[in-house]
Parts: structure tokens; sequence; C-alpha cells
């Protein structure tokens, strides 16, 4: 798949690392949360953002065949995910340029940015190969 | 601490992990289990408990460091943890969420689903809020 630079379906960004609360005291941890609230309405506000949650800290796998549930994701895992974003911006020069905003960058968190499809992208390649068959 | 009984008002976010596990269908096989999908996700819609949910393209960039100043390609196709969609429920218990979790048609092809509460408000919030209570105590 093409790295599509234009999308108008926007973007997700997704919030890596949930534990950046362990050492920060209460000041700091009160000015990124601040910070981060701040930072969502502006992007509301200015039609950016349209949609966005926290996510509590625990939650279950289902995995497999044989549909077992664990527990997981790891709150202390690099890789949780502690929220999300959708954006509806076209380009994700803009997706990436609004991840950089992100204040819990400085405390070790990551933010993932992803085109959303307009259509299951598997369904998407089907079609096309389906159509190119045909030619 | 979340209690995972407590029932919740926001409902939940099942996030759909895999890697390119339909690479190795055959044509037939991979359109039996996209209507299969197609047909799940609609009837959750039509029974209230799901809303349109998105498919993400599985390219995209992740930004890290102080002020954003790394920005990488990733997360990398072929990773099995590779997040393909998601979908929001609006469900009561997580055991319901769980149930439905298990009847997604993919799952038969190894994938796998994060089950998450969606929070009412930000839980470092709460932690902050925890912390200003300890102090409080504290100095009392």
């Amino acid at each position: 798949m093409s790295t599509q630079n234009q999308n108008q379906n926007g973007y997700m960004l997704l919030f890596r690392g949930t534990d950046l609360r362990k050492g920060l005291s209460l000041e700091e941890l009160q000015k990124v949360t601040d910070n981060w609230m701040a930072w969502f309405k502006r992007l509301t506000d200015e039609g950016k953002a349209v949609a966005g949650s926290p996510l509590e800290r625990e939650g279950k796998i289902v995995s497999g065949k044989d549909r077992v549930v664990s527990d997981g994701p790891f709150a202390e895992s690099k890789e949780a995910i502690g929220g999300y974003f959708l954006l509806d911006v076209p380009a994700i020069d803009e997706a990436i340029a609004i991840a950089k905003e992100c204040p819990g960058l400085p405390y070790g968190i990551r933010v993932e940015v992803r085109p959303v499809a307009a259509e299951c992208p598997i369904a998407a390649d089907i079609r096309a190969e389906a159509q190119f068959a045909q030619v | 601490m979340q209690n995972m009984n407590t029932q919740k008002q926001n409902g939940y976010m099942l996030l759909f992990r895999s890697d390119e596990w339909y690479e190795e269908l055959s044509h037939d096989e991979i359109q039996k289990v996209i209507s299969q999908n197609t047909d799940w996700i609609q009837g959750l819609i039509a029974q209230g408990k799901a809303k349109p949910g998105h498919a993400l393209h599985r390219n995209g960039a992740t930004v890290s460091g102080n002020n954003g100043r790394i920005v990488s390609d990733g997360p990398f196709a072929e990773s099995k943890e590779v997040i393909g969609g998601f979908l929001l429920l609006d469900v009561e218990t997580i055991a319901e969420t769980i149930a439905i979790a298990q009847r997604s048609p993919t799952l038969a092809y190894g994938t796998s689903i994060e089950v998450r509460p969606v929070a009412e408000e930000c839980p470092l919030d709460v932690r902050a809020r925890e912390l200003a209570r300890e102090e409080e105590l504290a100095s009392a």
C-alpha cells in the first residue's frame, strides 16, 4: 500500500504509554492534564478533532480461534494505549504536526498517527484485484 | 483503581489487532470473512450496540520525544500487534462486551481484540486528585 499523504477520512492518533503518572509530582501531573485538555478543546474548536477519549487503564484481550479471554494490556507496558483522538485533517503532515503538540511527549508518551480507511482496506484490495482481473 | 465489574456509562472500545493474516487466504475465503464481518458489525449497529467503526490503513507514523522531535515510520505492517481498526460499543458491562468480541469472525484466523472501558474522565486527573488528597491528609 502506498503511503497516502492525502486522506479524506482523517487520521487517528493513538497515545501509547500510560505510565507517565509515575514519578510526576502533583503539580506536574496537573499541568500535563490541563494542557492536554486545553489542547483537545482547541483542536475541537478549530474543527480538527472530531472525537477523542481516554481509556481506563485495564482491559481484556480476546484472542484466536479458541476465543481465549486474558488480562491486558498491562498498564506498565510502553505500548499500552491510553486514549485516542480522531482528526478531521486532510494530510498526514498536518496530523503529524498536531501529534508533535502532545503535552505527554516530554514524559515518554508516543503518538501513533494512522490514516483512517474509507472502507476495510482488505475489501478495497480485493475489489481492485477483481477489476484488474477483468481487464 | 477501576473495578472491572462496575457498569460503565461510557461504553467500551474494541481494538482489533493482527498481522496481515488475510494475505494467506484465497479470494473466496477473504470475501467470506469480509461479508461475515460486515454482517456482524451491521447486526451490532442495528441493535444499537455499536457505533460505526473505522478500519485503519496499515501504514502511518509514530511521534515521540520532547516536542515530538522523533518521527518514525510505523507501525510495521507485519507485526501481530498492529491495530487494524476499532469499534465503539454502547453496552453497559465488560462481560457483555467480551461476549460480543468473542463472536468476531476474524478471531478464527488468529487475530486478537483488545477490550477497553472508555474513561469518563482522564485517569491522570483521577490520580492528580488522589495525590492532592494524600497531600492534604499528610498536612492535616
